[in-house]
């Protein structure tokens, strides 16, 4: 044999050796569940520093929602911020809090808020309120914070203020990214104008700030019987301004948002928190995308900036009454009305409210979570799935009503009979959220298997309804390369949510089983459905690291 | 050796040929997934582009909205029977509410109109408006019937052209009191109808037509109070307006000078949630001397889009006018669209005395409304009156 050909023959069974090597190689695209699964926060690992501010037109915004349909040319997928167990990590979006953490009372009442409010002393005006209904105008305290502060309109005295700090704790229980907002009582006296105010007129040209224009803001605003305005001050959001986030697609220019926003179920979800509070304005306009510095680098943090529009008063007003019931156009609804002289009537017009004044068209006998409507229809609200809603009703029935009665009271309203009403209207509202979307899919939860090989389960409806007569239980072994499962043992059935695991399970660290777990309840058919989840043999026993709740789908 | 060391290199670059993209491609952890697919993205990061459409509704909301300085579009009537009209304006911001504007109008019927004006918007802390104006205006065929209610149906036109010049202020003291006053200086031409309908003085005499013939300068006042408590006169479910108005128009030769009063009720009457809403409208005008004089061309009218809607404008004029509307609106859809079965009568009449509900001149009709919170940029209705059908197309509320 010549050199040459030792050499071809040598090569080649070089090439053929790394070929062979590669293929042996398991690609991490190929497992369903990787090593860090379930991941605990979705990661930022961009540099963000080049998105720049947009400006988003609120009538376009409004228009785009209510006839384009934006974003929904896709089909309707599973929720795509979530992980393997089916829950949403923390992100630059969402923080894990009620429903996950041990939260109390005095954590939720406390809510976003990390100090005391604006610093005594002189409260220095840099402009008036630009944007939205609500009288007001952005000042630094005596220490140079800067706030946003927002009065209640004239004739609604604690309707905006109250219901601010009310969703604000709320939204943040939640897991939303909310402003610190602090009630404040504010003295006309006792203001400046900052030599640097600059107010918009008319023409859309600045001018330096006059004390008559902010006569003019507080003209607008309800004044107390002891001459001070009641208002909420809201504190600057850290990081450059960015403008509003949309609920559909993803910025173009954030290199680590790559989930559409309809996808998402921190967006999607907001049909089932917007129907508890009645979030009815939910609109780029009353959201808020900062650039932040985390870890050393630039990334884009999303704020659910304005939950002020919730329960049952407008920034300026009673709301109407058709609000939290109908979209500002359905055609056919509006084709239906035409044709019938309006007498095609629907429940908003003879639901009856207990008008507080201050909590305004609120109420709970008949709502209906999942007729519930926002005034224009996001990509992200259509899209919600059963999961999506029962993910998000879990979290409202994790509200107790010591809880909510203690976050009404942060309304700090002067009629303790507004709490009160403000109160049980959202209990009310909260049994129907957990009537409606625990029941609607199979609501087994909080699986665990323990190292004597237990399987224990809890039912999520039975805050709703009676829990099922029996479980089935079925055990598999599952290749994490190949997705094949390979069942053990029979079917069991269980009544007490626990059952121990048939002998064969797999012992070697790393090892998964899969547990397919189906209700048996007559009253719910859909329960029937199994949920699939996954346990993978770690050093001291077995984790949960997969999680389907609508595994067909 | 050569060989050997070659056949290492080439088995070298081939193992980084097909291993390096391998572990490029491989992910261990979802977290290196995820930083994958945003690394991906960042390779192709791009500005934020508005389409098309999202440009122009941005503009133009800014444009109709905030009205800012420059050029505008700008819709309105340039004399009631003018027909669809379009027009321009530019306005200049020399205050914070207080505008100079120069616009035009111009419409299918060759009717035209140009105006400078200054307005100055919620002054004394948002009570009061005030506006000053100086324009010229063309309505080259407007309609003449005669005077009277009894008049036939044959129409003829002349051609006004005015000039005028004055100011008026708009006073809300509280929250529903209104006040307004103002003078003009106007200066009419009278002229030969255009189009094709014989010209007034072809068809009457100044018996006939009180006035024919003349071109007279006015110094025209007028002052009002009233009551108003709808969310807006350009478009409101609730609410009502009560109003009363003192015009004087002085001749400069005193020959055609009298003195006016008008009267307007409007109350809307919401039922169940505004599912329905019942609309009354009243007005009356009257001249207060019967020995005055005035010119037919200023005669209190009837007929028209927004008072008797099944005769055309200015069908029916005379001294003294009587006008009754109801409506009966339902709504299809709160954010912009509004029905409505409607039933209006009204007389014109020479003395007050005549004014009686006798020989009422009556229409029915339907029509619908897209509209905005304060206003309703079109209003489209079908009337049907003695004379026949009439089809309205408007850029205002009915009233």
């Amino acid at each position: 044999m010549t050199t040459r050909h030792r050499l071809t023959i040598g090569t080649l069974a070089a090439i053929a050796a790394v070929l062979l090597l590669q293929s042996a190689t398991p690609r991490g695209a190929t497992v369903k569940f990787y090593s860090d699964d379930p991941l605990q926060r979705e990661p930022d690992s961009q540099d963000a520093s080049q998105v720049k501010k947009w400006e988003l037109d609120l009538l376009w915004d409004l228009g785009e929602n209510l006839f384009a349909n934006p974003g929904a040319r896709t089909p309707i997928v599973k929720a795509r911020d979530v992980n393997t167990i089916d829950e949403v990590p923390d992100s630059s979006w969402f923080t894990n809090r009620i429903g996950v953490d041990k939260l109390t009372t005095a954590d939720v009442i406390r809510g976003p808020l990390t100090g005391e409010g604006p610093a005594p002393g002189t409260w220095s005006v840099t402009r008036p309120k630009e944007t939205g209904f609500a009288p007001g105008f952005t000042m630094n305290d005596a220490k140079g914070q800067t706030w946003f502060v927002s009065f209640d309109a004239n004739g609604f005295p604690e309707a905006a203020t109250g219901a601010i700090l009310v969703a604000n704790k709320i939204f943040w229980a939640l897991g939303y990214w909310q402003v610190e907002n602090y009630l404040v009582h504010i003295t006309p006296g006792e203001l400046t104008i900052a030599d640097t105010a600059l107010v918009k007129v008319s023409s859309g040209q600045r001018r330096k700030m006059k004390f008559s224009d902010l006569q003019e803001v507080l003209r607008r605003a309800q004044k107390s019987p002891d001459g001070t305005y009641r208002a909420v001050a809201g504190k600057l959001i850290p990081g450059r301004d960015l403008g509003g986030f949309r609920y559909f697609d993803t910025r173009p220019d954030d290199p680590n948002d790559i989930v559409p926003h309809q996808d998402r179920r921190v967006l999607r979800a907001l049909r089932v928190f917007g129907a508890w509070t009645n979030l009815v304005d939910m609109k780029a306009g009353n959201t808020h995308d900062t650039l932040i510095t985390e870890n050393g680098k630039s990334v884009v943090r999303h704020y659910l900036q304005d939950v002020g529009s919730t329960f049952g008063t407008g920034a300026n007003a009673l709301r109407e009454y058709d609000e939290g019931w109908e979209y500002l156009f359905e055609g056919e609804l509006t084709l239906k009305r035409l044709m019938t002289f309006g007498f095609f009537l629907q429940p908003w017009q003879t639901v009856r409210y207990d008008e507080h004044p201050a909590i305004g068209r609120f109420e709970g006998v008949e709502f209906d979570p999942t007729e519930w409507k926002p005034r224009v229809p996001t990509a992200a609200f259509i899209r919600a799935r059963a999961d999506d809603n029962f993910w998000a009703a879990r979290r409202v029935m994790a509200f107790s009503d010591d809880m909510i009665r203690a976050i009404a009271s942060t309304g700090q309203y002067h009629d303790e009979a507004a709490a009160k009403v403000l109160a049980d209207v959202l209990i009310q509202r909260r049994d129907k959220i957990g009537q409606a979307y625990l029941t609607a899919i199979n609501p087994v939860v909080n699986l665990t298997l323990d190292s004597g090989d237990t399987l224990r389960f809890e039912n999520a409806a039975h805050l709703a309804t009676e829990p099922a007569s029996g479980y089935v239980v079925r055990w598999a072994t599952f290749d994490n390369t190949t997705g094949d499962s390979t069942p053990i043992g029979t079917a069991v059935t269980t009544t007490d949510r626990q059952v121990k695991a048939p002998a064969g399970l797999p012992s070697q660290p790393g090892a998964i089983v899969k547990v397919q777990v189906a209700a048996d309840d007559p009253g719910h058919p859909s329960w029937a459905t199994p949920v699939d989840a996954y346990f993978r043999r770690g050093a001291t026993g077995w984790m949960l690291v997969g999680l389907e709740r609508m595994p067909v789908q | 050796m050569r060989s050997r060391a070659r056949g290492f290199t080439v088995c070298f670059a081939v193992c980084v040929l097909v291993c390096v993209p391998a572990w490029v491609k491989a992910q261990e952890t979802r977290a290196d997934e995820i930083a994958a697919q945003q690394a991906r993205k960042a390779a192709e990061l791009k500005p934020y582009q508005p389409g098309t459409a999202e440009r122009w509704v941005t503009k133009t909301h800014r444009n109709l909205i905030e009205l800012p300085s420059g050029v505008y579009p700008y819709f309105g009537s340039v004399y009631s029977g003018g027909g669809f009209t379009l027009g321009a304006g530019y306005r200049d911001y020399y205050g914070d509410r207080t505008h100079v504007d120069l616009k035009g109008l111009y419409s299918i019927e060759n009717y035209k109109l140009i105006e400078v004006s200054t307005d100055s918007w919620g002054q004394s802390h948002g009570r009061l408006d005030l506006h000053g104006r100086f324009g010229w205006r063309d309505a080259t065929q407007v309609a003449f019937y005669g005077i009277g209610n009894e008049t036939p149906a044959e129409r003829s036109a002349f051609r006004m052209k005015q000039g005028y010049f004055g100011g008026d202020l708009a006073l809300r003291p509280g929250k529903y009191s209104m006040f307004g006053a103002g003078v003009m200086y106007e200066d009419f031409t009278m002229e030969s109808g255009s189009g094709s309908d014989p010209s007034i003085e072809e068809v009457h005499t100044p018996e006939t037509a009180p006035g024919l013939g003349v071109n007279p300068k006015y110094m025209h006042s007028w002052v009002s109070a009233g009551i108003d408590s709808r969310p807006a006169a350009g478009y409101a479910r609730r609410g009502g307006l009560y109003e009363v108005r003192y015009l004087n128009y002085a001749d400069q030769d005193h020959t055609y000078t009298f003195d006016r009063v008008e009267g307007e009720v409007v109350q809307h009457i919401p039922i169940l949630r505004e599912t329905w809403v019942i609309s009354l409208h009243g007005l009356v005008k009257t001249t207060l001397d019967d020995n005055d004089n005035v010119p037919y061309f200023l005669m209190p009218a009837l007929g028209s889009g927004r008072t008797l809607r099944a005769y055309p404008s200015w069908r029916f004029r005379d001294r003294q006018s009587l006008l009754m509307s109801g409506e009966f609106r339902w709504i299809p859809n709160r954010l912009g669209l509004d029905m409505a079965l409607f039933y209006d009568t009204g007389k014109v009449a020479h003395q007050w005395d005549d004014l009686s509900f006798r020989g009422l001149k009556s229409d029915v009709g339907i029509g619908v409304r897209f509209h905005t919170p304060l206003a309703t940029p079109l209003r489209i209705e079908v009337a049907k009156g003695s004379e026949g059908f009439n089809l309205v197309f408007s850029a205002n509320a009915a009233f």
